[in-house]
């Protein structure tokens, strides 16, 4: 498998949303990264509806994938993607199938009936769960690692058009690492094992997809990365400091590649915040959520993010009503119309002054937006690709220049810290330097350091 | 790129992380709260500064003069109060609170040793995280919380089955049962554990938490009562010690909390 030593980008200037390298076509008439955003809409089914297949696809179906698509043709939105993250009971065939199929049937009536281009994006769940078992085979009573391949299956055999996983390969010692505050076990839970394990599912989700001739899209360290930004949380929480949290979304950009690595074309998931480090890498499509997202999640980089984004999403929503509709149709208006303005200065021209208004307003308000800042993103990009063929040395780097960056720019007064946020910034440098060189010293140890973390277990990772 | 060497960000936005920090240091919170006593100072300060390699020889000196009770109340508990101080007043985070509730236990299972049949706790909680929700880290916290505020928590751990969670709450006769989910089709899997309770008639309060729940679904079922955050659990759980039932606590829950 060939991995990414070269950046995509010659520069970082010459990333812009609407814009990827290499732009994808699917669905009823979506193109990605083509010239044009395309605002991204999901939603969670009301509690209830899951109680039998027939509920959940009317729920899915008749009530959300309708409402979006009418509020789409109501405000003259010429394109969207729809997202089903599919909930735990869609594990079952029984549940999953009617709603893939209803909603391709959905979109094609829309399409043909209205010209609106449309697609949708089935995320299927990942609930393997390190103490039964991470791979087939491992005897888990649940048998959630063959699950995930069948969920593959079952997507993309009913109409899937973009087929995305929010893998949880390295969790276990995410977890600890995050509440622990230990970052060398993030490096090596996330950005080791979880992109050894990315690796080995992506192939195979690959292989499914283009079996069916759906698209694989790319995968998010949401359970890592995202699980660290949102206990960091705003400017008043206590949990989690947001340099710590800075630095693992560094460090997961290395393992979120590796799907694209595999085969997978992009769009990659929105919640992956990582998207413009693996974007300036790859070339390949990113889908992002932001200040549009404000139903799901609050985070400190609302504008910023859609600096290079190919898709817009709202991240997720609960169907339920609202004064201006129902909430996917009031969060479609919220994002269509952010949207419109980014194509709006794409046509007039305008798409890198708007960039850099997007980036500039968030560029201080923290350090996790700072080093997503489209400059900042392409060094950490470039950190990455030095040592592009080894899972640890790249991963390592992308934290070590993250932590850099964000130390240089407090010492020059342009990002502004709290003394704590220095103090654990500091640690994290210190701790990632006098890590070895050598892969096999570094797995050494780190398998005695982390040998009481529980639920690790390294045949897990087929080691 | 545009040039923005002249903007004002003060005019973008407002950092009130760094303006409000509090400036005091973990030693100064240390000289009003650690005990007088220098043996139990010691035991305490290693818990306060989350010394994991020293506890242990610390409990074993006090040991020789003190009373094993008297370490763990007066010494590591105290140093333990110190840490949940900092972390109000925002001088320590979570990592803190983890390493030093670690510390604590280590001083903890040390000491209690001596004490013929084992330390007697404030009351046993079962938690738990929904069927079919793997995301556990906040029920995680929350169970290190609960043991440092002296609680006995059988962790039935994550992806668990409702009549699972209402067999062992048979088995065990807990005071109260935490469930957390993510997500909204696996949170409505603790109406149906609540009810199985009320049926077997357990009338005990059912906490129920998580990044999906809230306050109106978590007060819709009978036995239901919430928590936003994991912190929040450890003072609930204290009210309910007190005799305060699931519908006083729903009544009293912003000041319990602090909201």
């Amino acid at each position: 498998m060939a991995k990414y030593t070269k950046m995509a980008y010659g520069s970082a200037d010459e990333m812009v949303f609407g814009h990827a390298k290499e732009p994808v076509s699917y669905g009823f008439g979506i193109k990605v990264g083509a010239g044009r955003v395309i605002p991204e809409l999901n939603y969670g089914p009301r509690p209830g509806s899951e109680a039998s297949p027939e509920k959940l696809r009317k729920e899915y179906v008749d009530y959300i994938a309708k409402d979006v698509l009418n509020r789409c043709v109501t405000l003259g939105f010429p394109d969207v993607q729809l997202e089903t993250e599919w909930i735990s009971q869609m594990g079952d065939p029984k549940m999953a199938t009617p709603v893939v199929e209803g909603q391709k049937a959905i979109c094609e009536k829309y399409y043909e009936e209205y010209g609106i281009n449309c697609a949708v994006r089935q995320t299927i769940p990942d609930q393997r769960e390190a103490e039964e078992g991470y791979r087939p085979g491992m005897g888990g009573k649940h048998q959630y690692p063959e699950h995930l391949f069948q969920c593959a299956e079952v997507a993309c055999e009913n109409g899937a058009d973009v087929l995305s996983c929010e893998t949880l390969g390295g969790k276990e010692l995410g977890d600890y690492a995050t509440t622990n505050g230990d970052i060398v076990a993030f490096l090596f839970g996330i950005g080791y094992l979880g992109s050894i394990d990315m690796e080995y599912v992506w192939n195979e989700f690959v292989n499914i997809a283009k079996k069916n001739k759906a698209i694989a899209g790319g995968d998010t360290n949401c359970s890592g990365a995202n699980t660290s930004m949102f206990m960091a949380g705003g400017m008043l929480d206590q949990d989690v400091q947001r340099t710590y949290s800075a630095v693992t979304r560094a460090i997961a950009s290395a393992r979120t590649l590796v799907a694209w690595e595999c085969g997978a074309s992009g769009p990659d998931k929105d919640c992956g915040y990582e998207g413009p480090i693996c974007k300036a890498i790859a070339g390949k499509p990113c889908a992002q959520e932001g200040k549009n997202c404000q139903c799901a999640h609050a985070d400190l980089q609302g504008n910023l993010m859609a600096q290079v984004c190919d898709l817009w999403s709202n991240e997720s929503v609960e169907y339920h009503p609202e004064f201006g509709g129902t909430s996917v149709q009031c969060w479609m208006g919220s994002l269509g119309y952010e949207v419109a303005l980014m194509n709006t200065a794409i046509q007039t021209g305008k798409q890198k002054e708007l960039r850099d208004l997007y980036m500039i307003t968030d560029r201080e308000r923290g350090p996790e937006g700072h080093i997503l800042a489209y400059d900042n993103a392409y060094e950490i990009g470039k950190a990455i690709v030095s040592e592009g063929n080894n899972y640890y040395l790249r991963a390592k780097a992308a934290g070590l220049k993250a932590a850099e960056l964000i130390k240089a720019h407090n010492d020059a007064k342009e990002l502004q810290l709290t003394r704590k946020q220095r103090e654990v910034l500091e640690g994290i440098i210190k701790e990632l330097s006098a890590l070895p060189d050598d892969e096999d010293k570094f797995f050494e140890y780190c398998c005695k350091k982390y040998a009481d973390v529980p639920n690790f277990n390294l045949k897990n990772y087929d080691l | 790129m545009i040039d923005y060497s002249k903007v004002d960000f003060t005019k973008i936005l407002k950092r009130y992380d760094v303006e409000g920090q509090n400036e005091m240091t973990p030693e100064a919170i240390a000289k009003t709260m650690l005990p007088k006593d220098p043996v139990l100072y010691k035991v305490a300060e290693t818990v306060l500064y989350m010394k994991f390699k020293d506890v242990g020889p610390a409990v074993a000196e006090a040991l020789k003069s003190k009373d094993a009770l008297d370490i763990i109340n007066n010494g590591l508990v105290v140093g333990m109060e110190c840490v949940a101080k900092l972390y109000a007043e925002h001088i320590y985070y979570l990592p803190e609170i983890m390493m030093a509730a670690k510390t604590m236990e280590i001083g903890i299972a040390l000491a209690e040793k001596q004490i013929p049949g084992g330390r007697s706790t404030k009351g046993t909680v079962v938690m738990h995280a929904a069927e079919g929700d793997p995301h556990d880290i906040g029920k995680n916290i929350a169970a290190v919380m609960m043991r440092s505020s002296g609680y006995t928590v059988v962790d039935m751990g994550k992806d668990v089955a409702v009549d699972d969670v209402v067999a062992k709450v048979k088995e065990v006769k807990p005071f109260m049962v935490t469930g957390t989910a993510l997500m909204t089709t696996t949170m409505t899997a603790f109406p149906r554990a609540a009810a199985k309770l009320v049926a077997a008639g357990i009338n005990i309060p059912f906490m129920a938490a998580g990044g999906a729940v809230n306050r109106d679904f978590s007060e819709s079922f009978d036995l239901g009562i919430y928590s936003e955050k994991a912190p929040q659990t450890p003072p609930i759980a204290d009210k309910v010690l007190e005799g305060y039932d699931w519908r006083k606590i729903r009544e009293e829950w912003d000041h319990i909390v602090g909201a």
